[in-house]
């Protein structure tokens, strides 16, 4: 009798291993969607977070309100300051946006690779496990949101839509990057014509992300700002991704490694906007193609 | 009827879990040091140790079902919290027969049941190139400080659920 039991056991080892293997090499590979069980779960998880939620985040708010209100002042006397710099700036923007516009319109091409319909979503939880950089937003495919969108707060790009539910998606943060998710980028220079680079990972030490490919002639200095340059596919350009923190040769030689600081806070997000391209993506196409 | 409510409170614990990561001082959190909480995991042995007689498993069960709840909702890596989750409920559930259930056993059991579970999430994660940690760095960044943390929700945990458990195992044994 004893001998069965342990014959039991050792078969049901057997087969969770074997389970576990499947399990893994099923889900780990690039997918193009989740199941929909998947997806199920995902969103009555979801559906829960968002109810827990919105206490806590009126309690946060309420309280960041109270504390906002003692400094009012002061920043009330900085920004005024500030506005009569802006207002020349403003003008000369609306000109340039007017002229553009024309410009575009005597050459017929309404859509630009910078148009982009933003959703705006709230993040109600992020991954427990800390070794997977993700977040989960309260908007899905019913809104729009699809995989591989761009995703930012108002002070830049933050990451991309890992995977989307039907209500709820989850985010692939810009420290979890690597590379799989390439973003091709321009570095801005002053006096001169942009650096091009790839994105191509994050360094976990230094909390940088890597811009590799830039050409070994060309100067690029700390403090340079990098845009991402819409050429990748589904990201728009003109998206503010970071500055330039350090440049060193790469391993071979033969080009740069510029180490970029984002400028978004990667931990402490609360409201982020997915970044709905205009412009038709390359993905799209395909499809489009292998249709007709 | 009773295992509905284990279950309910696993699946809020669950929910806590991804959003106490946004709730707790970000200084805390999102520091060098890697603390993840394995709420489910600490109350699944309170259920294993108090609850579970000899020939019921439902920690087990419950380990491999919000194991993988866990995977779906925040790794989107299938399995791996699962196995993982099952294996350390049903060891502990066979440990359980040699210490005294008291809270110094309890605190026992559930310190080796973190570290297995945290270890072998490490090993697997490691084997599929999803972190690259050395373990000297993965010994001193993320095991001691998810065991202090998941102590803290131990202690709290415990003098809440304990009695109302052993009341239900009574009841277990009695049908």
């Amino acid at each position: 009798m004893p001998s069965l039991f342990r014959r039991k056991r050792l078969m049901v080892v057997l087969i969770g291993f074997i389970v576990l293997v499947a399990l893994i090499g099923f889900s780990i590979r690039d997918r193009d969607a989740l199941s929909t069980p998947e997806k199920f779960l995902q969103d009555t998880v979801g559906w829960m977070q968002t109810i827990f939620q919105k206490p806590v985040s009126f309690v946060d708010t309420t309280v960041g309100n109270i504390q906002d209100m003692f400094m009012v002042y002061e920043q009330n006397q900085v920004l005024k300051s500030r506005l009569s710099e802006y207002k020349g700036v403003i003008e000369e923007n609306q000109r340039l946006d007017r002229e553009n516009e024309e410009l575009r319109q005597t050459l017929e091409k309404t859509e630009a690779l910078s148009d982009y319909s933003p959703i705006q979503a709230t993040v109600i939880a992020r991954s427990s496990e800390r070794w997977f950089q993700q977040m989960t937003i309260n908007k899905g495919e019913e809104h729009g949101v699809e995989k591989d969108m761009a995703v930012m707060t108002s002070d830049g790009l933050v990451g991309k839509v890992k995977s989307a539910g039907a209500f709820h998606s989850t985010i692939q943060l810009l420290s979890g990057f690597d590379r799989s998710n390439k973003i091709s980028s321009w570095i801005v220079r002053e006096d001169e014509s942009e650096a091009f680079g790839l994105i191509e990972g994050y360094d976990d030490e230094s909390g940088r992300l890597l811009l590799e490919g830039i050409k070994l002639d060309e100067v690029v200095e700390k403090g340079d700002t990098v845009l991402s340059s819409g050429l990748g596919g589904v990201f728009p350009s003109n998206l503010r991704i970071g500055t330039v923190e350090e440049v060193v040769n790469d391993q071979f030689g033969l080009t740069k490694t510029a180490y970029v600081e984002p400028f978004a806070d990667l931990f402490d997000i609360n409201h982020v906007i997915v970044v709905d391209r205009t412009a038709e993506s390359i993905e799209e196409d395909s499809v489009m193609d292998g249709e007709g | 009827m009773k295992k509905y409510i284990i279950a309910l409170f696993c699946l809020l614990l669950l929910v806590m879990q991804g959003m106490a990561m946004g709730w707790l001082p970000k200084g805390l959190v999102y520091s060098d040091v890697l603390i993840t909480p394995h709420w489910v995991l600490v109350f699944l042995f309170l259920v294993a140790i108090f609850y579970d007689r000899e020939h019921t498993y439902s920690a087990v069960w419950f380990g491999l079902l919000f194991g993988l709840l866990i995977d779906v909702v925040y790794t989107g890596v299938l399995g791996v919290y699962m196995v993982t989750y099952a294996l350390v409920a049903y060891a502990i559930h066979g440990l359980n027969r040699w210490l005294h259930s008291t809270f110094i056993g309890a605190s026992v059991l559930t310190i080796i049941g973190i570290a297995l579970a945290d270890t072998s999430l490490y090993i697997i994660y490691s084997f599929v190139q999803i972190t690259d940690m050395t373990w000297a760095d993965y010994a001193t960044l993320r095991l001691l400080p998810t065991l202090a943390a998941n102590m803290i929700v131990f202690v709290i945990l415990f003098p809440l659920i304990k009695e109302r458990l052993s009341i239900w195992s009574e009841e277990l044994m009695n049908t």
